[in-house]
Order: C-alpha cells, then sequence, then structure tokens
C-alpha cells in the first residue's frame, strides 16, 4: 500500500542500508584480505645452501623433497645454492638485510655469529636427539648458545689425511703412519722419489686450517683458554708443533702450497703432483667420477697422533631458520619434516656419505656400506674441534680464522722465519682480538 | 554609442600566478634540475648512502646481527696496532705505484702503435681491448693456470727452453706471488690506458707533425714537444681513474691468492672483506676500507690542482 511509511518501517530502512553498506565494506575487506587470511601457511619458503660436491644430494632435495613437501602442505620449497666458499657472504647479507631466504645452511661457528638473528630450534633438536639415537656430544658446542640449539646438524665435513695408496706402498709404507713423525719420514721417502706431499699452507677457506689447527692441538699448542681471554699461544708445544711444521714441509713438500687456496690441492692430487694432502672426501667424489684410474688408488685415514692426541677439523653443516621469517612456525615444521628419519635417512644417502651425520642411531647407517673408505670420516667426528677451541666459539674466534692468524704463523716459519717470531706475531695479533692483556 | 577611454583601453595583463608543468620546464634553472634528478639520486643511493654509511660503520663496534656501539675512532686505532694492517699498506701501495707505471707506458706505447696505419689496424685495436672486455674473475682463473707450478705456461716455457732448470712458484713465493698479481692488474689495465691515450692522439692535427718535422725536429722532440703536451691533460685524468680502480682491485688478488702466502698479497679491500664478511666485524671492516680514502682524496686533489694550472 501507498502512504507514508511508518516510523518503524523507516528505521528498519534506515538500520537495513546501514548493514547493507556494512556488509559491503565488510566483505569488499574481506574479499581483499580473503587470500591471505585463508592461505595463512605461505605459499613458499627458501633454503640457501653452498651448493653441494655430491651433486645427487643437491638434486635429491629439488627433485625428491621439495616436492613431496608440497604435494603434503601446498608450500613450494625453493633450494637456493650459492658457490662454495661464499655462504657466509650471502648469510651476513641477508641478515643485515632481514630479507631472503627464511632457512640457511650454517658451518663452523656460524650460528654463534648470527646467534641473535636464528630461532630456537630446541624442541626440533630435542626430538630428533631422542628419535634418532642422540646427538655427537662434540656438535653441541657450535649450534647450542645459551643452553639453546640454533641451528640442526646434519652432518659434518671433515678434513683427513688423502693419500695414493699405489705410490705409499712403492716407498715401502704400507700402511698410513699413526703419527706425525712417522708421516713426515715416509713423505721423505716420498718426496724422493718424487711424489711430494702437498698441503695447503695459504689463504683458503678450509684446506689450511683443516690441518693446521689439528697439527697444533695435536701437540698440545691452544690458541686460547676456555674463558677466551687467555691467550695460550705462546707455549713450548706452539713451538714444537711450529718446528715440525717447518720441517714437515722443506722435508715433504714444495714452496708452491705456501700460495695455495682450496681449489691447488685437488688439482695437484689429480695432476699427479701429489702424494698425500689434507681435504674432504670431495676428492676421492670427483676421483670416481672423472679419474677412475686415480680413485681405485686413492684412500682416507684420520689426522696422526701428535703427542699430545689426534685431533680433526670440526665443520658441522646445519640447518637454521631465521627470524625475518614471516613465518617461523611454518619454517619450523618444515625443518621438523626434514629431520624426519624418513627424509633424513634418503637424503644423507643421496650425499654419498660426505657428511658424516652427528646422529648415533646413523653410526651405521646403510650410506656407509657402499664404500668403506668414507669410513674414517664418521671415525673422525669424536675428535673434532671447532677452530679456536678450546675458547669458546665467538666473533673473536671468526677474527682470528679470518685473519689467518694461525695458519700464517705455520706459513711464516715454512717460508723461514724463526719460531720465536712467528709466535710472537701471531700472539700479538691474538691478544688484540681477544682483548687480552 | 559612445564608447568611453576605459572601454578601448586594453586591459592590464593579469599576473598569471599559476604553475603549470609547461611555464616550470620552460626555467632553464628547474629544468637543468629535472634532467640531473635521476643522475644525482642515482648517485645518492648507489654512492653517496653507502659511503657515509661506510663511514658511520667505521665509527662502530658493529658485530655481524648485532647492534652497533658508538666506539669513535676505536677501529683506526686498532687497525694502526695490527701488523698486518701496515703489510697491506705497504702492499697496496706498491702494487698501486708499478702497475700504474706500468700501465701508463704500456698504455702509451700501445695507443702510439695504434695510431699508425697498418693493415687490419681495427681488428688488433679490437681485439687489444679484450683483456678489458672479458669479465675479470674468468681471466684471473686463466692467469691462475698460468701460474700453476705443474701446467703453469710460463715455467714450461722457461724449462723447456733452457733458461731454467725448475719452474718458479709464482704464487708460493712473497715476491713472486706481487709480481703476479702487478702482471695480470698490468695485463688487465693497459687496454684502458691505451685506448684513452689513443683518442688523445687522435685529435692532434698531422698538421703539427708536419710543422715541427719542416723546422727539422726529430722522432723524440716531435714526442715530446708535440705530443705530450697534448695528452698530458688524458694521462692525468686517466691515471687518476687508473689509481682510484687499483686501489679497489678485489678479484684479482682475491681470486689469485687471497691475500696470500702470509699476507703477502694483502691488499685493503681483501684485508676489509675477511674482517668484515669472514670475521663479521662490519666496523673494522669498514675502517679497514676507509682507511685507502685519504690517500685518494690527496692524489685527486693534486691532480685536479695541476690540471687547472695547466
Amino acid at each position: 500500500m501507498g502512504g507514508p511509511k511508518p516510523p518503524e518501517a523507516e528505521a528498519n530502512f534506515m538500520s537495513t542500508r546501514r548493514d547493507f553498506l556494512t556488509a559491503s565494506i565488510a566483505g569488499a575487506t574481506g574479499a581483499l584480505l580473503a587470500p591471505r587470511l585463508s592461505s595463512a601457511a605461505p605459499k613458499s619458503m627458501s633454503v640457501v645452501h653452498e651448493s653441494s660436491f655430491i651433486k645427487s644430494f643437491d638434486d635429491f632435495f629439488v627433485k625428491q623433497l621439495a616436492p613431496a613437501y608440497e604435494k603434503q602442505t601446498g608450500i613450494k620449497i625453493n633450494y637456493e645454492p650459492v658457490s662454495v666458499g661464499s655462504l657466509l657472504t650471502r648469510l651476513t647479507t641477508i641478515v643485515e638485510t632481514k630479507s631472503g631466504p627464511e632457512i640457511t645452511a650454517t658451518g663452523l661457528n656460524w650460528p654463534w655469529l648470527f646467534d641473535p638473528s636464528l630461532v630456537d630450534v630446541t624442541d626440533i633438536a630435542t626430538e630428533t636427539g631422542k628419535n634418532l639415537g642422540g646427538w655427537y656430544e662434540t656438535v653441541t658446542e657450535a649450534v647450542v648458545i645459551n643452553k639453546k640449539w640454533k641451528a640442526l646438524p646434519w652432518g659434518n665435513i671433515g678434513q683427513l689425511e688423502v693419500y695414493r695408496t699405489d705410490w705409499f706402498k712403492q716407498a715401502g709404507v704400507n700402511k698410513f703412519p699413526d703419527n706425525w713423525e712417522d708421516l713426515l719420514a715416509a713423505g721423505r721417502l716420498l718426496k724422493k722419489a718424487g711424489h711430494p706431499f702437498g698441503f695447503e699452507l695459504g689463504h683458503g677457506f678450509g684446506d689450511n686450517h683443516g690441518w693446521l689447527y689439528p697439527l697444533l692441538w695435536s701437540y698440545g699448542g691452544r690458541e686460547v683458554d676456555k674463558d677466551g681471554k687467555t691467550v695460550l699461544l705462546d707455549s713450548s708445544e706452539t713451538a714444537a708443533a711450529v718446528d715440525f711444521c717447518r720441517r714437515f714441509y722443506k722435508e715433504t713438500m714444495f714452496e708452491d702450497v705456501l700460495g695455495w687456496t682450496d681449489v691447488n690441492n685437488n688439482k695437484a692430487f689429480f695432476g699427479e703432483q701429489i702424494s698425500c694432502t689434507n681435504n674432504a672426501s670431495s676428492i676421492l667424489v670427483v676421483g670416481k667420477r672423472d679419474f677412475p684410474e686415480i680413485a681405485k688408488v686413492t684412500d682416507h685415514a684420520l689426522n696422526p697422533n701428535g703427542p699430545k692426541g689426534r685431533y680433526h677439523m670440526l665443520n658441522p653443516q646445519s640447518h637454521a631458520i631465521l627470524t625475518h621469517a614471516p613465518d617461523q612456525a611454518a619454517a619450523k615444521a618444515f625443518v621438523k619434516w626434514l629431520y624426519d628419519d624418513k627424509q633424513l635417512s634418503a637424503w644423507l644417502t643421496a650425499g654419498d656419505a660426505y657428511y658424516a651425520p652427528f646422529l648415533h642411531s646413523y653410526d651405521n647407517h646403510p650410506m656407509w656400506n657402499p664404500e668403506p673408505r668414507y669410513i674414517p670420516y664418521k671415525e673422525s667426528l669424536k675428535t673434532s674441534r671447532l677452530p679456536g677451541w678450546p675458547g669458546p666459539p665467538s666473533h673473536a674466534m671468526s677474527e682470528s680464522v679470518a685473519k689467518y692468524v694461525v695458519v700464517d704463523m705455520f706459513a711464516k716459519a715454512c717460508r723461514g722465519d724463526a719460531t720465536k717470531d712467528v709466535i710472537a706475531t701471531a700472539v700479538a695479533q691474538l691478544k688484540q682480538i681477544y682483548k687480552a692483556k | 554609442m559612445a564608447v568611453g577611454p576605459a572601454s578601448i583601453a586594453r586591459p592590464a595583463p593579469a599576473v598569471d600566478r599559476r604553475v603549470s608543468p609547461r611555464r616550470v620546464l620552460e626555467r632553464e634553472g628547474a629544468f637543468s634540475w629535472i634532467m640531473l634528478a635521476p643522475g644525482v639520486l642515482f648517485l645518492l643511493a648507489f654512492v653517496a648512502y653507502p659511503f657515509f654509511y661506510g663511514i658511520y660503520l667505521s665509527l662502530q663496534d658493529r658485530p655481524v646481527a648485532k647492534p652497533g656501539l658508538f666506539v669513535g675512532l676505536a677501529n683506526f686505532v686498532n687497525l694502526a696496532h695490527d701488523a698486518v694492517f701496515w703489510q697491506v699498506t705497504r702492499n697496496t701501495f706498491l702494487y698501486v705505484a708499478v702497475t700504474t707505471v706500468l700501465k701508463l707506458l704500456g698504455g702509451l706505447g700501445m695507443a702510439l702503435v695504434m695510431n699508425q696505419a697498418f693493415r687490419a689496424r681495427n681488428i688488433v685495436r679490437a681485439l687489444l681491448l679484450l683483456p678489458f672486455i672479458v669479465p675479470t674473475i674468468l681471466s684471473t682463473i686463466a692467469w691462475m693456470w698460468i701460474f700453476d707450478p705443474t701446467f703453469s705456461v710460463i715455467n714450461w716455457t722457461l724449462v723447456n727452453t733452457g733458461l731454467v732448470a725448475k719452474g718458479f712458484s709464482w704464487l708460493g713465493n712473497a715476491t713472486l706471488a706481487m709480481v703476479a698479481i702487478i702482471i695480470v692488474n698490468t695485463w688487465r689495465g693497459i687496454p684502458f690506458y691505451g685506448i684513452s691515450i689513443l683518442a688523445g692522439l687522435q685529435t692532434i692535427s698531422p698538421d703539427l707533425y708536419e710543422a715541427a718535422a719542416i723546422d727539422g725536429a726529430s722522432i723524440n722532440q716531435r714526442f715530446w714537444h708535440v705530443t705530450m703536451p697534448i695528452i698530458k691533460p688524458i694521462l692525468i685524468i686517466v691515471t687518476m681513474f687508473s689509481v682510484i680502480f687499483t686501489f679497489a682491485d678485489f678479484q684479482i688478488v682475491y681470486a689469485l691468492t687471497h691475500g696470500g702466502p702470509a699476507n703477502a698479497t694483502q691488499v685493503f679491500v681483501t684485508y676489509a672483506y675477511d674482517l668484515g664478511m669472514s670475521a663479521g666485524q662490519l666496523g673494522m671492516g669498514a675502517a679497514a676500507a676507509l682507511t685507502m680514502l685519504p690517500a685518494l682524496i690527496l692524489l685527486i686533489i693534486g691532480l685536479t690542482l695541476y690540471l687547472r694550472r695547466e
């Protein structure tokens, strides 16, 4: 019917219009926000890694793990490999700009460097340890900071002795020497036979520290004490290590090793120029692929014993979650999934035993069976330490490594400088680095 | 209809105070700034900001991933007490001085030859630019092989021609390692000098040489009294740029020796990189990088004053 509407109808109408507008605005806002709200989980996440020497390790992640996770959760996982030796720079950039991949690989003492930017993953570490036989004690010094796990190790890249079995036998050395003095004696014979040793003494990033720190430790030398403040390098033990290194260099090697970086010993080994070096298992891996005849006569051994023990370099490859990750829970869920036995075991197998895992239930993992020559890398875990040990992992530790304090101390002695002079220079540097008096 | 004076008088032009884009563009000052703006913004974003941020960092104790703490000049004082830093300073100045002289002489010689008329001149000119065109890191890897003790073509030649009994350890010996990086930098830098000086040589009128020859000037005299005065400003500018580039040369040293053996080839930029990136000491790294600034400023001021006087 016509005629004026009753006041309540007018009110109802006004109410309806207001409701309509409100509903419209809410609807529009909802529509705008809908994609974000309905997909609270990220569409994708990225993992940055140093490109592996083992191609199948990277391939397994890209072709198996990432698609499997996407199928399960709808989250795409991007794998961003960077060249060997450049991950630290990349990680520095990521952390400083607070942008980029949510998950990163780490090595050495990096979790300590980037501690404030890393998410606590103690819960995952605890559960993984419980499920997989517990963690090696040695690795905790690298990844546990103030009782919090800041990274989850998947395996160590060890630095061991790599040698030519045929040339050693020809020189009458049928078993790899167990201590440094015996290795020196073997080296003399091999150099005389035209097969010198080649241990890096230059400014590389791994193969120099990989044997010089263990050499120092095995003679009882230490850079700094556990307090991280008392410099201990000026000792008779250090002097003995330096003197040994000079003889080892002069009597078994050739001058060029003083300028070597990490590629040189690999190149020299495959160029059949050297009979022994210190390296990761990558030489054998590449040998099997590209130099099968050399690979047949290549083997590994633990670092030699010194008067104060046997040591190796700890370089735990781990995963850490960055605090700038928009969805830390999603990143943790992925890492937790990755460290489940089903995934981790298969991935390590794809890695061809290049990475020695820090979980005891993998001590007898089938990955060790196809190639027993990799087993020494597993055996080295118990005697592996971070550079700077027994000092606490810190920025000072990294500064000492970056300044090649220990490497150059040995290198200068090898080129002919006096033992006391090279130690004095190194001590002065360490005192400045560790702010010691 | 009577027409009053007011109606026939033209109305006084009203002052139009509206600012239209067209008017702005017509003002030369404003137009210049608009044209300059992209360049200025680019310089501010990619040169000025990083530069001042570098100064800001150098005054801080600033470990990576942690907030900085203002420490004034403490980083510079620390560097002054660091024996390696002084070795780095000596290395850098030696490296820059020797390579600059070699590149200047080599580039001048190259330009004088390229300025002559001969068959396939243009192709030769293009080929001579190759060292400058090839990415530094690639050419440095090639040089790494050239200096390799086993595969070195230099050593092979020296040994097989009987000049030496045993090849040199180019990168293992402190002196030879410095020689090696100087050789590579010189090889890479000569074309820059050569092509720049060649451009200068081509502006010299042949009449000047003819007149000098008629006056009895020898080749030497023509070079010193005709060529040199004309190309001197170019030499100064090119040298200035080259010194700046060489001070900041990172790739050759990093790829070839990484500062070894025992810091024998460590220079400012590689040391700064090691401190800032490898050690995570961003403040110290920035300070190490900035220490080359005074030398560069003095050089630039000196050469600019010389140019203005000339």
